[in-house]
């Protein structure tokens, strides 16, 4: 165990404890999701007479949605790579094209959620839409955060590099953008393909 | 849109009662803070309390704040007694339905969340990182905020006494009844914020005690040569960070059902209420084990060590609760065998009811044998101990009973099932407290509680208990259900509820004796020293440390060779390390601790009365406050080895 | 879950095959939907079937789960998460149908 520069005196290894902490910190968002996504699943049908999924999902739209998530996904792996060889504008350049990518995934989501809303499936209008809406609502608060959490880990990378403060935070901040890839890969399996067919 | 949303003149409008409770609130805190004015202590409670990161001053804030809180909560149940007691034929009793209906569903939220949550964190706050040989918990700064939001989370239920209403809907706040077409007031608004926030706290804490434990163990000591206790805790962690995120989910649900008109358990409109009590018990059955575990922890740490006889069968008290872990996720569903899922899926959860009672009764057994050819000393602990045996026993037994869907079908919501999980949380989480309070006491203090005073709050509440709760399991029989204001004469009830009413009576007296308890202990804290820091002659690591121990624990990690690691380092008659003093990285004081506590009671007051410009600001507040502390650079400092060689010094004269 | 002494994080192999493999199934997915003649039950086994793969992959190739040296408490957590999981859905999910079709007389049979 390599001592660290917090705990010199122990074999407390602060980047260890932080990045395990993160990860059951992400357990608990996937039984989160998991909780609205039983809901879901249990309301899905519920459209009280208004528009159903079939009528309302756009297969192509969000198929290109969700390869441009993957692609974002990809870029702040790639980010995290250079993050670890300490290479600050490899660094800087892959999160701020993850955070574009990102930007243009919420534009197109917060259209399909304008789409919906005026076709009468807004979020109160039935069940399945208020699932819905809270599901992937849900997801875009998470990607709001995130792409704010972004910005605010590349001020201290613009001005001095990259140190192991800021190692271990754009560590967690890149699992926590991989944890939504995968959260959305169930959205998009499980509540519009499943939804279409 | 009003600035005031929909705050008015009506909402500080009530009954006398109210206006009274609310009055003495105030004045309690006036009380307070004139105090802390008066002898100077703003300073001192900031430094040394408000903005600590440090575990066992967090836990003793736990604690105090609990102690408060039950103190409303116990007052809750008297009322409740009281008006039970006469409200039958004629006599509407003194409540009225909407208040009666308040006081019940803040009874339980008090008493489940924020006494105990409370008691429980606030314990392994003390306790769990002596015991492993770490010099706090994972994350310090993290467990200041855990602590903040939970006081923040009980501030809504004194503040509704004053400002509106709380829910009426019970502390599990059912739709559609919970929903905005039923209660669209603010009590149930309340109820949320206060849950959910004090809820996020708990989540974090989860997080940071799981990473605790797997992460910052002493050398050489093994997961299985961990004391009992940080089993217990290890296991409620895992319920904890498993469990808690359902509860945020649906009653996150309820709000957005509540704030923005969604019909997730709306009764129309393609809603499903049924979902709800499905979704919150599957979160509030694993609620009721998280309570549980610490609470055994504390006796297989008070047993050995008062029957001078290491734990029996520590192995098996292990898989006992690992088991226990898994399966308190496989029972939810004996919450509602009476909603209709039919006998197939009723039989189910039964069963899996009926075998979760196995390894618990593994533990109480273990506990015995423990007990069983050994010196044992009856200590106010132990005391504590016998008690739960008898009454948490009785209560799970009660338990059993209703695992089985036919007799639950005659009893649920019945005062039989309230009898059975009081029995089961006052002789088990409450009982198992207070042994370790006799217990840990001196160790965080410095001086022991009086024994004999002890003794007498034992007894009485004790005895108090099943004289206030008996009567209750054979109401139930004879067809008595929960929450009610007024029941009809002429059944034979009311003696009974008398007798329940003098029950409370006499537990009142027992917290009245511990409350003399205290002052006389502090009054004679120089004659009640303990000045080996080893006063019960201990087995875990906490005991090898002063009374209180230094902020840094330990001026060297101790390493360990086996169980009962103190046991054994006495045993073997280990040297005094006499080796060098080091340097000591700690972490600094924080006040974003406090501060978030400020800003998100803030928050949820003004979501309650919906206002939302209110509620952004609020929001942002968080968003700046934990940003700016990312730039923070300063956040620990060292202790000089010179300074941890003065402290260690001056203990070892006393 | 990756430590930073690890091969892994300084490494972008596994990223590049985690993607490649994720962009077809995720394709193969969008098409066996648009123009597959699958029978109803095996388009929804093949659509499952193709998300859990997915989650998979990127749990390898991106979050590098498994990979840690023991003790595996990141791969346990995880299982033990996923457990639950199921047992909360699919729990969920028989419970409310049996509750449907006991209790909802125009919705259930």
């Amino acid at each position: 165990m390599i001592k660290d520069e917090h705990y010199p005196d122990s074999h407390h290894d602060v980047y260890s404890k932080t990045v395990f902490g993160f990860w059951l910190y992400l357990l608990t968002d996937f039984m989160l999701f998991a909780t609205i996504f039983a809901a879901y699943a249990v309301l899905s049908k519920n459209t009280f007479g208004g528009p159903t999924p079939k009528e309302l999902f756009d297969l192509e739209y969000t198929t290109i949605q969700s390869v441009i998530f993957l692609l974002s996904t990809f870029t702040v792996g790639l980010a995290g790579v250079y993050t670890h060889r300490k290479q600050k504008w490899g660094a800087i350049s892959f999160f701020l094209i993850t955070f574009v990518l990102g930007l243009v995934f919420l534009m197109m989501e917060i259209k399909e959620f304008s789409h919906l809303i005026a076709v009468g499936s807004g979020w109160d209008k039935n069940a399945f839409a208020s699932s819905f809406f809270t599901l992937v609502g849900m997801f875009l608060l998470h990607l709001v955060f995130a792409l704010l959490w972004i910005l605010v880990l590349l001020v201290p990378v613009f001005k001095s590099g990259i140190s192991k403060i800021s190692l271990r935070r754009l560590t967690c901040l890149k699992m926590f953008w991989q944890f939504m890839s995968i959260i959305w890969v169930f959205i998009y399996t499980f509540v519009y393909l499943l939804g279409i067919v | 849109m009003s600035l005031l949303g929909r705050l008015g003149e009506h909402a500080f409008k009530h009954d006398m009662i109210e206006y009274g409770a609310g009055l003495s609130m105030v004045l309690g805190g006036i009380v307070v803070v004139a105090l802390l004015t008066y002898y100077k202590k703003w300073g001192w409670l900031w430094k040394e309390y408000l903005t600590s990161v440090d575990h066992k001053k967090i836990g003793i804030m736990y604690i105090v704040v609990s102690a408060i809180m039950l103190l409303k909560g116990f007052i809750d149940a008297l009322m409740m007694r009281a008006q039970q007691a006469f409200a039958t034929g004629e006599s509407m009793g003194y409540l009225g339905a909407e208040h009666f209906q308040q006081i019940f569903t803040a009874h339980g939220v008090t008493m489940i969340f924020f006494v105990g949550m409370g008691l429980v964190f606030g314990v392994i706050n003390l306790v769990l990182p002596l015991q492993i040989g770490a010099r706090d918990v994972a994350f310090p700064l993290l467990n200041s905020i855990s602590f903040w939001l939970f006081t923040a989370g009980g501030l809504y239920i004194l503040v509704s006494l004053m400002i509106g209403v709380f829910a009426g809907t019970g502390w599990t706040a059912y739709p559609p009844l919970a929903g905005l077409k039923y209660s669209p007031g603010v009590g149930v608004d309340y109820w949320l914020w206060s849950i959910q926030i004090s809820g996020v706290g708990s989540l974090l804490s989860g997080v940071n005690f799981l990473v605790t434990i797997l992460k910052m163990r002493c050398p050489g000591m093994t997961m299985m040569r961990m004391p009992v206790f940080v089993w217990a805790t290890f296991a409620m962690m895992i319920l904890v960070i498993f469990a808690f995120p359902i509860l945020t989910g649906t009653i996150g649900m309820l709000s957005t059902d509540r704030l923005l008109d969604t019909k997730i358990f709306t009764a129309d409109y393609g809603g499903n209420p049924m979902m709800y009590i499905n979704l919150i018990w599957a979160w509030g059955h694993p609620e009721v084990y998280i309570l549980i575990l610490p609470a055994f922890g504390i006796f297989s740490e008070v047993v050995p060590v008062f029957s001078h006889k290491k734990l029996f069968g520590y192995t098996s008290m292990v898989w006992a609760i690992a088991v226990i872990t898994f399966l308190s996720f496989l029972v939810w569903l004996h919450h509602f065998f009476t909603m209709g899922a039919g006998a197939n899926v009723n039989a189910f959860f039964g069963i899996m009811t009926m075998i979760i009672a196995v390894p618990t009764g593994v533990k109480v057994f273990n506990w015995l044998f423990t007990m069983y050819r050994g010196k044992v000393q009856f200590t106010n602990s132990m005391l504590w101990f016998m008690g739960f045996v008898f009454t948490f026993v009785t209560g799970g037994m009660t338990g059993v009973l209703m695992s089985i869907p036919g007799v639950d079908f005659q009893v649920h919501n019945s005062l039989f099932l309230i009898a059975h999980f009081h029995s089961v949380i006052i002789g088990g989480v409450v009982f198992g407290f207070f042994a370790g309070y006799s217990y840990w006491f001196p160790k965080y203090t410095g001086f022991k509680l009086d024994e004999k005073l002890g003794k007498y709050a034992f007894w009485f509440w004790f005895i108090g208990f099943f004289v206030a709760f008996f009567p209750l399991y054979l109401l139930g029989f004879m067809g008595a259900t929960r929450r009610m204001n007024h029941y009809p004469d002429g059944n034979g009830w009311q003696s009974l509820f008398i007798v329940a009413a003098i029950g409370a009576l006499l537990i009142l007296i027992g917290v009245l004796f511990q409350a003399t308890q205290l002052y006389k202990s502090i009054k004679h804290r120089k004659e009640l020293k303990d000045t080996t820091g080893d006063p019960w002659n201990g087995r875990t690591l906490e005991w090898s440390t002063a009374s209180p121990p230094p902020f840094y624990n330990f001026a060297h990690i101790p390493t360990v060779h086996a169980k009962d690691a103190f046991w054994e380092m006495k045993k073997s008659k280990a040297q005094v390390e006499t080796k060098e003093y080091e340097d000591i990285h700690m972490p600094k004081n924080s006040s974003v601790g406090v501060s978030l506590g400020i800003i998100s009671s803030i928050l949820g007051f003004a979501l309650v009365w919906h206002m939302f410009w209110l509620a952004a600001i609020c929001a942002v507040g968080v968003l700046i406050t934990l940003i700016g502390r990312l730039f923070v650079k300063e956040t620990d400092y060292y202790v000089k080895a010179s300074e941890v060689k003065e402290i260690e010094m001056r203990s070892r004269s006393v | 879950m990756i430590d930073e002494h690890h091969g892994w994080n300084l490494s972008q192999k596994p990223l590049w095959i985690g993607f490649i493999l994720s962009l077809i199934l995720t394709l193969a997915a969008y098409r066996i939907v648009a123009h597959g003649h699958l029978t109803h039950i095996t388009l929804v086994a093949s659509i499952v079937g193709i998300g859990c793969a997915l989650a998979v992959i990127q749990l390898i190739f991106f979050l590098h789960l498994g990979l840690e040296e023991k003790p595996r408490w990141n791969l346990m957590m995880f299982i033990f998460g996923v457990a639950l999981i199921l047992v909360l859905i699919l729990g969920t999910l028989w419970i409310m149908s049996n509750l449907n079709y006991n209790v909802m007389p125009d919705m259930g049979h």
